[in-house]
């Protein structure tokens, strides 16, 4: 499991890092959404629990922290998958701006060799 | 009134009187030179009143470092004193005649006072840093007062070099001034002057000297760094004279004065002073016999002298340094008046050019006479004070003793030259100018000056006679207290008599008088021809290697640097940002290895690696279209999206696999809308020379994509297979009900224990609606971009009835599902965000259905209000808990009857409000573009 | 109620900004009114802030009464409260500058800087390291937004770079936070040293790994080379008084360097990383000063400069270098701020006939940027040229460092520091020499385009308000104040500095142990 889990994260970081190599914008957007996938899922996996249980807690039940999954990094990647929504956003409506304006969809907002 | 009083008032005066000039109006003339004139003279009087009287005054200025405020004066600094205040007062009376109503007055006034300021600071500091504070004002100021007249390319480019070379100098000084500081353990004048021994044992000594030295002498305008004062006489007048003859180029020999007890005395200070004083002492003098514009003679005339000081002072000896210091004094007074009847000249004939002056004697006869003897002082002719300290030159030529073997010998012939080239360029200034038959066709028809435009000359050439020939009386104890303050206990016998027989300094004044008169009679013919340059001497003028050296080192090369060493271009910079995490990443592995933990694996389950197999494939796929292919391209991304879900609920995580999945659709939706815009890219065939040109650019990127991808694994990996350490969250999961109110841990860590966190995170959103509502509503889209999709494709035709019918039925049930996913969300999975999305969903579904018109005729949503309200609430609910005397965001549980209402739930209504407007926003602003952009197409 | 001082500086801006929502657009007055005066309120608690810091030397907030470790925590120290100050005077100016046409020029500008102020306050005040980030992410959103404001192809197309360059490293700020908390359990500043110190040598290398990826996030907003390329380009091409808060933003990278550093590693490994990465960085800087044609950039380059020095000295220094590092950087932001705005009143005065020209461009139906005013709002003020030129020699002497200006005080005081403190003596000198050549070279840049744009050319004075010029004379100001009170300062900086270098006390304070 693990070993699935870790190459699936080193799959989705490798290839969002391919593609914000990349010269177009869209690749770029693209590729920064599926390494905030892969980050997602990096932070949530720091608080590895082994079949940990969801965490949700039943009142009148003493807790055992150790049986839960860790809530934190749920809450974190929470978080971050937000902010990561928001910054995709603003991200694609810049990249449409600077295509609207610049007449060209290159990240250096000019064709190569230009 | 005590003398520290005098002090701080004679430092504060001029500054004060700069600021009162600057605020004049542009047309005072009188109003201006009064006030400036009265300021010079109540300093003079300041300075007059504190004679013979050491005084020092400490303020604290950086007590941190050390560094005091130290005002002090003693015998040198008050020879300076009365130097600046009195040729000021002198220059400011000229000015007043010189200068032409057309001015703006108030500029010069003002800046020639805080000239004046920083003078008396230099010469006053008690303490080196405060010296090198007002040495570099100084070089700022006569920046400032050549390019007065700013509207003539010359005055612009004198003043640009002049600040250049002067204020390298001033930072060299600075550097040289630490490492003095470093190796005396203060940078207290009294202090260093002490250690002397300390310093000139110390390894730094040298360097030090170096620095410091290379800061006086391009201060001082000596080879080869004298360029820059020749180019400064595009200043007005009154400036020449004041600035760059009399006061500010004797900073640099003042400098090395007043450290004489620091750093003289050994074989590299007779190096570097004496040889570079000796070429600049020769060279300047030479070079000054063959100017023809006035002004440049004497500019050269004042570099010699400056040299003549400069050797003095490097020759080690004591009497030099009199001789120095007594020369300093002499020169001013002559140069001064001599630079005013440039001036004058000038003035009234409205030429500088030599050649084209000739008889002027017969009508300024006054004038003419003073001149005259100001010359004659300048060439050393007996009964001016020239000659005194000439004498005592060629007294110390001949004594001389050091290191140098060429100084040694070589220093009598070379005085005595030198003596012959000031004669033979004074003789040019006098004869050239006012003898000879009556001038031809000069611009103006000269006449004497007024009356008082010709008072200060007076004044001055009365003290060369007077010095010249009653110099003990006169000069002789201000002479005596300067050097006593500088050599203290040591200080040398010396007369100052006019007469000491036939000796041989003697012998030498008479044969430079004479060579020198024997000189200009055979270069006469010579210069009239008028050649501009300057014979025997290779045509290198320093000017041009400068223009050259700044044009080269500060423009080309600085831009080819910068090309070569950054870029404008967006993949380099990423690639560096990924390179420098490789390298921070693999840093500490590099040598100690990364281990992995020592739990067992779980088990594998086949349908999780299926799974993840096709999300790997999924991802891969989005890689590769992403560039010809978008719509497969975002349709691939889902896929990944949709695995990690899937892998959030594998793993509990139920709150993450919701909002991953409701993020995952808005996205998507913001990606088909936004597609339309970007232009189409028809897969192309690449050329096989182009696949070779990019393919080492891409393998490289293929390379860092793997080992980030790899690196990120292996570090997942290993802590995955780590047990986890003692955490916080195990507080957070004993917390949540009894302290949080909530069974959801992972709700009430957001709403509450880390609920700063997510007021900030909703700050995010917000700003980023705001920011795509600013951007979109100035859209403009490429026209091309209206072809790309056919008005066909815009969904209102009839094929849609079904959906729009369902979708009028859904909204309100995905409205009700949303709030209930509020208000279950502290206990399970769910929360403001979550429902804020889903309810947004709901409204873009009604968009996708029914259009922007329909829509917004039947529910307005003023999504701005929904953000700025939702922040609102979230916060009011944080600050809520002020009232009950607690932190921001303590959670408080009300008690109405049966339902108890958590604060936590408000803030998650907040949290709710802000989200449904922001997304609702986002997703508006760019639906919108499609119905606009059928207005223009 | 006075402890809740600490959050105050990031609640009100948040309100505030959200109230400015609400308040139509057209309503310009009012919304000015009420920014300026938040500003101000503001600034008031920052100096409230900055005295209180006087007494004790760090105050603890803990946000929803939680005990830290477990929840978040607001620590005000002495760097934090000169920081938030710092913010407020800038934010203040670049206000009160808006107001003469900026604020008009798009939607929400107001808003937009409040949210900044409140992400920067955020990030100077927390003492949680995930809390940072989200704090980073606020100001970073709201500065994009800034970078934007305005419009324009050259500006959409250098923030474009700024954005993508300062999402990837985000992205590390996460991989990072998240990797710490793997291997420590804790996200609090504080109990994380205690924690590391506790760590076996396996989990300490992964505990590495994570602060070297955070650093490298600090690193690209700090500006480092060669992490800082997008940094000139997109400041220039912002407006005048979004530029002028950016100012700011580079130190921001700088403060949590500083602040994480010297409490993770006490200030020990990775100095030279620092040294070198900070002398690079000012080679740069004075490289592109010397090149940069437009005076955009080499305002930009100027930062660049002031950030690589920082750099160094927090690299090689102690406490000392520290302290007068701090004062470094008050001074030379607010010179760099002051020289953006004056930078569009200067670019106005060379092109007399740009409002003609934008003029036909509408008569004639063609596109016309929002940037241009939409009417020649300003008065030709007689001594505006004069002013002008004051107040560019006056930034001139602030960045370079020339006297009486307290730029020279500042290069003063680093570089006595440096070289009396003891460690290696070669790497100081060879900063105190680029720190001269630095001055010399913003010497000759300063003088090149100060003679030709006020000397070369007669032009005629621009038309300017009073509200341009207040700004940057109170700016001009600010910084002759900080070179009289030049000794307290330093003093009130050192006592921060060496608390930033002993953090035992800090640490407890948090923990409250």
């Amino acid at each position: 499991m693990e070993l699935i889990i870790a190459l699936g994260i080193g799959v989705l970081a490798g290839c969002g890092v391919w593609l914000l190599l990349r010269p177009r914008t869209f690749q770029v957007v693209l590729g920064l959404s599926l390494l905030s996938y892969s980050v997602n899922l990096f932070i949530f996996v720091m608080g590895w629990v082994r079949g940990g249980r969801p965490p949700f807690v039943e009142p009148g039940v003493a807790v055992d922290p150790r049986v839960f999954a860790d809530p934190l990094p749920q809450a974190l990647v929470l978080t971050a998958i937000v902010i990561a929504f928001a910054t995709t956003a603003l991200l694609l409506v810049v990249l449409l701006a600077a295509r609207g304006l610049t007449g060209t969809d290159h990240v250096d907002g000019q064709e190569p060799g230009e | 009134m005590s003398s520290e009083w005098l002090l701080a008032v004679l430092l504060a005066l001029p500054f004060l009187g700069s600021v009162a000039a600057a605020l004049f109006p542009p047309n005072a003339r009188n109003a201006e030179a009064t006030l400036a004139a009265a300021v010079m003279f109540a300093c003079l009087a300041l300075t007059l009143a504190q004679y013979g009287a050491p005084a020092r005054v400490d303020l604290p200025w950086l007590p941190a470092h050390g560094v005091d405020f130290v005002v002090r004066i003693d015998g040198l600094a008050w020879m300076f004193c009365a130097l600046v205040c009195g040729i000021g007062f002198l220059v400011v009376l000229y000015a007043r005649y010189y200068m032409s109503p057309r001015d703006p007055i108030a500029r010069f006034y003002s800046l020639l006072l805080a000239f004046m300021g920083c003078m008396l600071g230099t010469v006053l500091s008690g303490n080196l840093v405060q010296l090198v504070f007002f040495w570099e004002a100084t070089s700022l100021l006569s920046f400032l007062l050549v390019g007065y007249w700013h509207q003539n390319a010359a005055a612009r480019d004198g003043a640009r070099i002049a600040l250049v070379i002067t204020s390298a100098g001033g930072l060299c000084l600075f550097g040289g001034v630490l490492l003095l500081g470093q190796i005396a353990g203060s940078y207290d004048l009294e202090a260093v002057l002490a250690s002397g021994d300390l310093i000139r044992a110390d390894p730094a000594y040298v360097p030090a000297l170096a620095l410091i030295a290379v800061g006086a002498l391009t201060k001082s305008a000596q080879f080869p760094f004298h360029f820059w004062l020749p180019q400064a006489m595009a200043a007005p007048t009154p400036v020449s004279a004041y600035l760059h003859s009399a006061t500010m180029v004797k900073l640099g020999v003042f400098l090395l004065a007043r450290l004489w007890p620091a750093l003289a005395g050994t074989d590299a200070w007779m190096w570097i002073i004496g040889t570079t004083g000796l070429l600049t002492l020769v060279l300047g003098a030479y070079a000054a016999i063959f100017q023809h514009d006035l002004k440049g003679l004497l500019a050269y005339s004042t570099i010699s002298h400056l040299g003549l000081v400069t050797v003095l002072l490097g020759l080690n000896s004591r009497l030099a340094l009199v001789a120095a210091l007594f020369h300093v004094m002499n020169h001013a007074t002559f140069k001064a008046s001599l630079f005013m009847t440039a001036g004058i000249i000038d003035h009234e004939t409205g030429t500088r050019d030599i050649r084209r002056l000739n008889g002027l004697y017969r009508f300024m006869p006054v004038t003419a006479t003073l001149a005259v003897v100001a010359a004659a002082a300048m060439a050393g002719v007996p009964l001016l004070n020239g000659f005194l300290s000439k004498e005592m030159f060629f007294a110390e030529a001949l004594a001389v003793e050091g290191p140098v073997p060429l100084l040694n010998r070589a220093l009598p012939y070379v005085a005595v030259a030198w003596g012959m080239f000031s004669v033979a360029y004074s003789l040019r200034f006098i004869h050239g100018v006012f003898f000879g038959p009556r001038p031809q066709g000069l611009p103006r028809e000269p006449h004497e000056p007024p009356r008082w435009m010709r008072f200060p000359m007076e004044l001055l050439v009365a003290a060369c006679l007077l010095v010249g020939v009653l110099p003990a009386l006169t000069i002789g104890p201000v002479l005596d207290a300067a050097v006593a303050s500088v050599l203290g206990a040591d200080a040398p016998e010396y007369s100052l008599a006019v007469w000491h027989g036939f000796t041989t300094p003697m012998m030498m004044s008479l044969a430079a008088l004479a060579g020198g008169a024997l000189l200009y009679m055979a270069l006469r013919n010579y210069i009239a021809r008028g050649r501009e340059a300057t014979p025997l001497l290779p045509p290198v003028e320093g000017r041009r290697v400068f223009d050259l050296a700044m044009a080269t080192l500060s423009w080309r090369w600085a831009r080819l640097a910068l090309q070569a060493l950054g870029t404008q271009r967006l993949q380099p910079q990423l690639r560096w940002v990924v390179v420098a995490a490789l390298v921070a990443a693999g840093w500490p592995v590099y040598g100690r290895g990364l281990e992995w933990g020592p739990l067992p694996l779980t088990e594998i389950h086949w349908a999780f690696l299926l799974m993840w197999i096709a999300g790997a494939a999924c991802a891969l796929g989005a890689a590769w279209q992403a560039k010809f292919h978008r719509l497969a391209a975002i349709v691939l991304m889902g896929g990944a999206g949709v695995v990690v879900c899937l892998t959030f609920v594998w793993l509990g995580a139920a709150d993450l696999a919701l909002t991953q999945l409701l993020v995952e659709v808005v996205t998507t939706v913001l990606l088909l809308l936004g597609l339309r815009w970007l232009p189409k890219r028809v897969p192309f065939e690449p050329t096989r020379s182009g696949a070779l040109k990019a393919l080492p650019r891409r393998s490289r990127d293929l390379a860092l994509a793997i080992l980030s991808g790899a690196g990120l694994a292996a570090l997942a990996y290993a802590v995955m297979t780590r047990p986890l350490p003692d955490s916080v969250s195990r507080f957070f999961l004993e917390q949540a009900l009894p302290g949080g109110g909530g069974t959801n841990v992972v709700n009430v860590i957001i709403v509450d224990f880390r609920g700063f966190d997510t007021l900030g995170e909703i700050g995010v959103l917000g700003v980023v609606a705001i920011t795509v509502y600013a951007l979109l509503r100035r859209f403009r889209p490429p026209p091309e971009s209206f072809e790309a999709q056919p008005p066909a494709a815009r969904p209102h035709a009839e094929d849609l009835l079904v959906p729009r019918v369902l979708i009028r039925l859904m909204f309100p049930l995905i409205a009700l599902f949303a709030a209930h996913l509020l208000l279950r969300g502290h206990d399970l999975p769910g929360g403001g965000f979550v429902a804020g999305l889903t309810l947004s969903i709901a409204f873009i579904l009604v968009y996708l259905g029914e259009g922007a018109q329909w829509t917004e005729d039947r529910l307005a949503i003023r999504p701005l209000r929904w953000i700025a309200v939702g922040i609102l609430v979230a916060t009011a609910t944080g600050a809520g808990s002020w009232l009950f005397a607690h932190a921001f965001l303590t959670s408080h549980t009300a008690h109405l009857g049966g339902l108890h209402l958590q604060s936590a739930l408000f803030f998650d209504v907040g949290v709710f409000a802000l989200v449904v407007g922001a997304t609702a926003l986002i997703l508006i602003a760019l639906a919108h573009q499609s119905t606009r952009a059928q207005r223009w197409s | 109620m006075i402890e809740h001082l600490l959050v105050a500086p990031i609640v009100l801006p948040l309100g505030v900004g959200a109230v400015l929502l609400l308040i139509e657009e057209r309503r310009h007055r009012a919304k000015a009114v009420l920014s300026l005066t938040a500003a101000l309120a503001l600034a008031a608690m920052a100096a409230l802030l900055v005295a209180r810091a006087d007494i004790a030397t760090t105050h603890i907030y803990r946000l929803g009464s939680w005990p830290a470790p477990f929840g978040i925590v607001l620590v005000a120290d002495r760097l934090s409260a000169a920081m938030v100050l710092l913010a407020a005077v800038l934010a203040i100016a670049a206000l009160w500058f808006s107001l003469a046409r900026w604020h008009g020029a798009g939607p929400h500008f107001h808003t937009l800087v409040h949210l900044l102020l409140a992400g920067l306050n955020g990030a100077f005040l927390t003492g949680d390291i995930f809390n940072l980030f989200v704090f980073f992410e606020l100001l970073l959103a709201a500065s994009y937004g800034l970078a934007l404001y305005g419009g324009g192809a050259q500006r959409t197309r250098a923030s474009l770079h700024y954005i993508v360059v300062n999402l990837a490293a985000s992205l590390l700020f996460l991989i990072g936070v998240s990797l710490i908390y793997g291997v420590s359990g804790t996200l609090n500043m504080a109990d994380i040293v205690t924690r590391l110190a506790a760590l076996p040598a396996a989990d300490r290398v992964l505990a590495e790994i994570g602060i070297g990826v955070l650093a490298v996030a600090f690193f690209v907003k700090a500006g480092m080379w060669p992490l800082g390329f997008w940094l000139a380009p997109a400041y220039a091409a912002a407006s005048a008084p979004a530029a002028a808060i950016f100012s700011i933003l580079t130190k921001v990278g700088i403060y949590a360097v500083l602040r994480l550093w010297l409490l993770v590693f006490g200030g020990t490994s990775g100095a030279e990383l620092l040294a070198f990465g900070g002398m690079a960085t000012l080679v740069y800087g004075v490289i592109g000063m010397l090149a940069s044609q437009s005076l955009g950039g080499l305002a930009g380059h100027g930062l660049l400069v002031s950030s690589g020095t920082l750099l160094a000295a927090v690299g090689l220094g102690g406490a000392a270098s520290t302290a007068a590092g701090l004062y470094y950087l008050a001074v030379s932001t607010v010179g760099i701020a002051a020289f953006f705005l004056l930078i569009e009143l200067v670019e106005r005065a060379r092109e007399a006939g740009a409002d003609v020209l934008a003029v036909t461009a509408e008569a004639f139906g063609l596109r016309r940027e929002e940037t241009q005013p939409e009417e020649e709002v300003g008065i030709v003020v007689p001594a505006a040229m004069a002013f002008l030129g004051l107040s560019f020699l006056g930034c001139g002497l602030v960045i370079a460092g020339l006297p009486p200006l307290p730029g020279f005080l500042a290069k003063f005081a680093l570089m006595e520091a440096l070289l009396s403190e003891e460690g290696s003596l070669p790497a100081a000198w060879s900063v105190v020499a680029l720190l001269l050549a630095s001055g010399l070279a913003a010497t000759i840049a300063f003088g090149r385009a100060g003679v030709r744009i006020f000397w070369a050319t007669e032009r005629v004075p621009p038309a300017v308000r009073l509200a341009e010029l207040a700004p940057i004379a109170a700016l001009l100001v600010v910084c002759v104040v900080l070179a009289v009170l030049a000794g307290p300062v330093l003093d009130y900086l050192g006592e921060g500095a060496r608390v930033l270098h002993e953090p035992a006390a800090y640490i407890e304070e948090v923990l409250g142990r």
